[in-house]
């Protein structure tokens, strides 16, 4: 009973702690997307490429935060759900 | 996760995935008929803009893959074209995006990758590809594996991942404020985000192939 309350709390802090990647992935981007502004500015006629290759570099910087979605889904959808079943059953 | 069963057909059950990749297949195939019913040498009405963006495609891949390379351009063409109705079939109410599904955007990329690679055996031969996997030094033979792994797993999880975790906003959404405020974000989420991550799939599949040519 209290060791699958324990495991429960525990994958609900993990999943949070593990979204902290987003918000890291995030000030990537921002920083990836201010300089394409700076570069835009100073070639205004390199626009299309630039936009192209920016877009390209932040989806592939995102992985890190797919990633952490995928495991946070994994573990919610997968270990949570059972878990929590089996514990109302033992209510 | 895994998505409803809606009907079956003998005892073969058709999945919502399967179901919509269907009713999309359907779409553009009637879509590219009806558009494509009389062309003439010189183009008048719709067939102007079919042209334009046809073009726009063929520039942007040879950016990516190389002049020499148009064979790609049909199949480049059509996944945008699947992958970008496929995202913004979503906003219809009722209607389920087959990218909300990892088996469609595992395939989509399982298809890219193998056809990348099947060129690339095509066009520098079998030991010369097999030598690319140890290269610079054999050492590096575990890691080339692990990149090889990783690159269709993250083409696919991204366009997963990104569909998906709009797609749980979106519900989260309706559970808190179901009347007006899920609107800008349904057109956010369904359009926008649907046509970015169709130009990020799209340029990342060209890229790939480009890299297993050279």
């Amino acid at each position: 009973m209290l060791e699958i309350a324990i495991m429960v709390a525990a994958i609900a802090i993990g999943s949070g702690i593990a979204l902290v990647s987003g918000g890291l992935v995030g000030i990537g981007e921002g920083f990836v997307a201010g300089k394409a502004v700076e570069a835009m500015a100073r070639q205004p006629e390199m626009e299309g490429s630039i936009r192209t290759t920016m877009l390209v570099g932040q989806a592939v910087s995102e992985s890190g935060a797919i990633y952490s979605l995928a495991v946070v889904l994994l573990l919610i959808f997968t270990v949570l759900q059972p878990l929590v079943a089996r514990f109302l059953e033992l209510l | 996760m895994e998505p409803s069963i809606l009907f079956h057909i003998g005892s073969f059950p058709v999945y919502q995935p399967v179901f919509w990749t269907w009713v999309i297949m359907a779409f553009l195939a009637i879509g590219s008929f009806i558009l494509t019913r009389n062309l003439q040498k010189t183009p008048k009405g719709v067939q102007h803009f079919l042209e334009v963006g046809i073009e726009w495609v063929e520039t942007l891949i040879a950016h990516d893959v190389g002049p020499a390379r148009k064979i790609f351009v049909p199949l480049i063409l059509m996944t945008a074209l699947y992958v970008g109705v496929a995202n913004m079939i979503g906003v219809i109410p009722g209607a389920y995006s087959p990218t909300e599904d990892l088996t469609t955007t595992l395939t989509l990329s399982l298809m890219i990758y193998v056809l990348g690679h099947i060129a690339g055996i095509a066009k520098k031969g079998f030991g010369k590809w097999l030598k690319g996997f140890i290269e610079p030094t054999f050492l590096m033979l575990p890691l080339n594996l692990a990149g090889e792994v990783s690159e269709f797993v993250s083409h696919s999880f991204r366009l997963y991942g990104n569909i998906f975790g709009g797609g749980i906003l979106l519900g989260i959404l309706y559970m808190m404020a179901p009347y007006v405020l899920p609107v800008p974000l349904m057109a956010w989420f369904g359009i926008i985000m649907g046509i970015i991550q169709t130009a990020v799939f799209t340029l990342l599949a060209s890229i790939y192939i480009q890299n297993k040519l050279t």
